[in-house]
């Protein structure tokens, strides 16, 4: 009965049973977090369009109310994030080398640096408020002197904050790993939740990587 | 194709160094001042340098089955046409400015 040793044998225990081998399952699976970053991308994508539309009929207003925003914590989140997506290509290293403790550790500073980005985030949403520079309607600041500077700031908020919401759900994803990392379910055989995971993580770098000159960066 | 490339350690660090240098030069630039529209183009150049490279040497395309490559191209192509279209309209508007 080779076939139940083959499940019982924990190297080869992740393979479900309609892959032919370990391979198939792991590039399906990435294939299957690639279909998903496109249609990330695409959802992006649109508010990438709001931006760009707003921008050529406004380009005064972006010039005037990017000076609100403080360069240097943007700059500083674009490096903790950087720092964060080597820090899980560190990680998948030591899953595919057998480190589970590296992994472990990795995932550990991975998770630290996405909670520093988010309290920036935070401090730099709260002094907002503070002014009263909120979205919309909402918007009672009056250091702008322009009367579109609403529309600015509800395009900063949704692209940021959807942006802010993959990086929680990101924390929520990478602790989870660790969970299964100290279960010992990884290994250099398996840790396909450690590789796409990772996929995820870079493309939310990506975006920021994009959204930090376009927001931060107007002079 | 290998889906399960190593990369080493060292190899990594370089990646992220290079990315970190690469933010410092978008921030350094806006202090030069250069001219509309080449500020905007600069900065975006930049950011497409940072993100080719999380793509390739972070995200493994590189070494990669071509067709999550092509899925990415694919994505991109779409984002563009997108903008494309949209800006085919909101560019030409007898009324450019809506009420909000």
């Amino acid at each position: 009965m080779s076939e139940h040793s083959a499940v019982s044998d924990p190297k080869t225990a992740h393979i479900q049973h309609h892959f032919v081998d370990s391979d198939q399952q792991f590039d399906s699976a990435k294939l299957g977090m690639w279909i998903f970053l496109v249609t990330e991308i695409l959802f992006f994508g649109g508010l990438f369009a709001a931006y760009i539309v707003y921008r050529a009929w406004y380009p005064d207003l972006y010039l005037q109310a990017s000076a609100e925003l403080d360069t240097f914590w943007g700059a500083v989140n674009t490096a903790v994030l950087i720092g964060s997506s080597l820090t899980v290509a560190m990680a998948i290293r030591s899953a595919q080398l057998n480190q589970i403790k590296g992994l472990i550790y990795n995932l550990y500073i991975t998770i630290g640096l996405a909670f520093v980005f988010m309290v920036i985030k935070f401090f730099e949403y709260t002094h907002k408020f503070d002014k009263g520079i909120f979205p919309g309607e909402y918007y009672t600041y009056e250091g702008i002197a322009h009367e579109k500077a609403n529309i600015f700031f509800s395009i900063y908020y949704m692209m940021t904050g959807v942006h802010g919401l993959h990086v929680t759900i990101g924390i929520g994803l990478m602790i989870w790993l660790v969970y299964k990392a100290k279960k010992g379910v990884y290994h250099s055989g398996y840790y396909t939740p450690v590789e796409i995971t990772g996929l995820y993580w870079h493309l939310v770098d990506i975006i920021w990587i994009f959204l930090f000159p376009l927001l931060y960066l107007i002079d | 194709m290998s889906g399960h490339h190593i990369s080493s350690a060292k190899f990594l660090w370089t990646i992220g160094a290079a990315l970190f240098v690469l933010t410092v030069i978008t921030v350094a630039v806006t202090w030069i001042h250069i001219p509309g529209p080449w500020n905007v183009v600069v900065a975006i150049l930049v950011a497409l340098v940072k993100a080719t490279i999380v793509a390739l040497f972070f995200m493994n395309l590189y070494w990669d089955d071509k067709f999550n490559l092509m899925l990415l191209f694919l994505s991109i192509a779409f984002f563009i046409l997108m903008i494309g279209i949209t800006l085919l309209d909101t560019l030409y508007r007898d009324d450019p400015i809506p009420s909000f």
